[in-house]
């Protein structure tokens, strides 16, 4: 079904996702080699995306483990369904089971939790996609214990044994880089590296993600979302935000951008109090008459006009 | 596998062997792609890569040798592509990887892959600037070694005094709680799944419970300290502390900083205090001379952060923060830093002045990263840190603790 970084291009693409050659060789690599993906680049550029659109193009589950500080074995595996095993003792109180026998009894698997990792390895039908997003928030230990199962694709519960994966998981990690992660799992994995948009990409994107947009707001809002980057904001807004943005004006029954709506939906790309302190009013009035001033056809390399506006 | 030897990978003519130049294994050996398969040379562009300091084991040979039998091997983008999502790992290090490639399988133009013929240049000058300055750096801080600091006028009983202090701050520190948990018989959580499997044998009534308490972990600790001129009177103190903190703690890397940062951790293994002065004295060339925090802070993350910092690391800069090199370097590179580090502590012997306010330059740019602003003129400043060390991290700006 896949024969070339073209076609896994084009299954994107049929996703709505807008890729570039770079997103479609790795992810073609991964396929090939089965290779995890590790993603890393500023937050809210897609990296997420992804893995989703690779599950629905594949037709697959997506299996999704979020990372937080403190994040354990147990969170991210299996767990024990304590409640229905006390119930299960209380039942079999009367019995004849050994207390060996009611031991394995409980500890088996309609009373086991599966937890993402676990239901990643254990998908029956065909291989599931797993996310494991944001892995830099977790710790050092969990990141050598997830290292173990990405080389092996087996786990072992004490109480039941190993189990093996019936289809290895197309596995993609994304990291926001707030850590450097350690070489040996950056070794197991492709390496992807995701940056904002070109101009460009990020017209194509919000032509295809937001119902109801013409061209020129894309265009327009593009040409601002590429000029606001290189603002000295502390949270630099990603193609999220120009996302958002897009909706919250096309609710607003804008069909290009205009001073008085940028500045009642600015809190949908500036999501610091000092930066809206720093740039609403006159500066982000000044980028949005620059804009408006010019020929939507012609916005592509209009940053630094935009951007002259808005320091003046 | 797929060695066919292609015309426009492998260089069709030469079959240069790399023992050939005087039998050494020289340079330009592996600068470019000479040999006549295309395994072989991955093979040399990986050996070029790690020569200039790109992680590429046999492992990552290894896969792109297997990708290349996928991949159209006539599109050079995507034979770019490929090798660089095998074998590039760090963002940082893509214009070196860029520059490498292009020398090595050099030849073809492909609008998209291009890179162009005047970075490398742009790139020697830039280094050969660099050298200059660092030179030019060099005789500076000569310059500035002139001014011999002695440490016998400290009085020995202060010393003493400041050294049990920082004994009990640092055991303090090193005792903070984890978010793990581990198994025992007195702790606060009841763990469900020891405690069911112990009471199978009572039927599910549960008699005896197993129970879990925070793991006492260690944070790792790097500690930057200012001995600039401007902090003369409270260097020697500060170093105390770090040095009881390395005796006591062990994961401790100790920093100091002037005009350039030097690693220290070595001399504070000395149980002696004294001697570990002495010895820093000597080796620091710009002891007491002029501050540059913003350059010191770069020099630290570029070098050491990747590998002493971690998301449990505790940075404690000590420093008056009268900077005399570039505050937007120094905003920077605090900011860096904070989000690599669990915890950025900035202690300020100023700050326990009455009428200090952090306005200094420096001072003022490096406040929205911290995460703990502190006092550090006195013991009762220290220990007050302490405390401040054993809750968690709060949140922005920074607490500012006057003691």
């Amino acid at each position: 079904m896949i024969e070339g970084v073209r076609s896994v291009q084009e299954l994107m693409e049929r996703e709505n996702y807008v890729t570039d050659r770079a997103i479609a060789t790795t992810v073609f690599l991964a396929m090939q080699l089965r290779k995890p993906i590790l993603i890393e680049g500023p937050a809210g550029v897609g990296k997420t995306e992804v893995a989703k659109v690779l599950a629905h193009a594949l037709d697959t589950r997506l299996i999704r483990l979020q990372c937080y500080e403190g994040l354990d074995v147990n969170t991210a595996l299996y767990e024990w369904n304590f409640p229905k095993q006390m119930l299960r003792m209380r039942i079999e109180e009367g019995s004849s089971l050994s207390t060996l026998e009611k031991e394995q009894l409980i500890f088996s698997e309609p009373f086991l939790f599966k937890r993402p990792l676990l239901q990643a390895i254990s998908e029956p039908d065909q291989p599931p996609v797993l996310l494991i997003d944001e892995i830099d928030r977790a710790d050092e230990e969990f990141e050598a214990f997830l290292l173990e199962v990405l080389s092996d694709f087996q786990v072992t519960i004490p109480e039941l044994g190993t189990i093996e994966a019936a289809h290895r998981p197309y596995v993609a990690l994304t990291s926001n880089r707030t850590r450097e992660l350690s070489d040996a799992l950056k070794r197991r994995c492709l390496y992807l590296w995701i940056d904002y948009p070109s101009f460009e990409k990020e017209a194509q994107i919000i032509q295809n993600k937001v119902p109801g947009v013409n061209h020129d707001l894309a265009q327009q809002i593009a040409a601002f979302m590429q000029a606001a980057r290189h603002l000295k904001l502390s949270k630099i807004p990603g193609i999220a935000e120009s996302l958002d943005w897009a909706v919250s004006l096309i609710a607003l029954h804008q069909d290009h951008l205009e001073p008085e709506a940028v500045t009642e939906t600015l809190g949908c790309i500036l999501k610091d109090r000092d930066d809206i302190v720093r740039y609403a009013g006159p500066r982000v009035e000044a980028m949005v008459t620059a804009i408006a001033e010019l020929d939507p056809n012609n916005l592509a390399n209009a940053q630094d006009r935009i951007l002259a506006r808005a320091e003046a | 596998m797929n060695t066919d030897p292609s015309p426009r990978y492998g260089g069709a003519v030469s079959l240069q062997s790399v023992e050939n130049e005087a039998g050494q294994r020289v340079w330009p050996d592996i600068s470019r792609a000479t040999r006549s398969d295309l395994a072989h040379n991955v093979i040399d562009f990986a050996r070029l890569l790690r020569s200039s300091g790109l992680l590429a084991s046999p492992a990552e040979v290894h896969d792109v040798v297997r990708a290349l039998r996928f991949i159209d091997l006539a599109d050079r983008h995507e034979f770019y592509l490929t090798l660089r999502s095998i074998l590039l790992w760090n963002p940082d290090q893509q214009e070196m990887f860029d520059q490498l490639f292009e020398r090595f399988w050099g030849g073809w133009t492909d609008e998209e892959a291009v890179i162009q013929e005047e970075r490398a240049p742009t790139m020697q000058s830039a280094q050969s600037e660099q050298v200059e300055s660092q030179s030019s750096d060099a005789s500076y801080s000569a310059m500035e070694a002139l001014i011999e600091k002695d440490f016998s006028d400290f009085r020995p009983d202060e010393l003493g005094a400041v050294a049990r202090a920082c004994v009990v701050i640092a055991k303090r520190v090193a005792t903070r709680k984890s978010r793990r948990y581990r198994i025992t018989s007195r702790g606060s959580r009841v763990d469900p799944r020891r405690t069911i499997r112990r009471n199978v044998k009572f039927g599910g009534t549960v008699l005896e419970l197993s129970k879990l308490e925070r793991k006492v972990r260690k944070p790792r600790i790097v500690v930057i300290c200012d001995v600039s001129r401007s902090m003369e009177q409270y260097s020697v103190f500060l170093l105390q502390f770090m040095h009881s903190m390395q005796n006591v703690i062990g994961r401790i890397e100790s920093f100091v900083f002037s005009t350039a940062l030097h690693r220290v951790s070595s001399y504070f293994k000395h149980s002696d205090i004294q001697t570990a002065l002495e010895d820093i004295a000597r080796e620091v060339p710009d002891w007491s001379g002029g501050t540059r925090i913003g350059e010191s802070l770069h020099t630290f993350n570029q070098d050491f952060a990747r590998r002493l910092v971690d998301q449990r690391t505790v940075v404690i800069i000590l420093s008056d923060g009268l900077d005399t090199g570039q505050t937007d370097v120094l905003a920077e590179e605090m900011a860096r830093l904070h989000s690599r580090c669990a915890r950025l502590i900035w202690l300020n012997p100023l700050l326990g002045k009455d009428h200090y306010q952090p306005v200094a330059r420096g001072m003022a740019a490096a406040l929205p990263h911290l995460d703990v602003f502190a006092a550090a003129h006195n013991l009762a400043s220290l220990q007050h840190l302490a405390n401040s060390l054993a809750t968690p991290r709060g949140p922005r700006p920074a607490r500012t603790l006057v003691g």
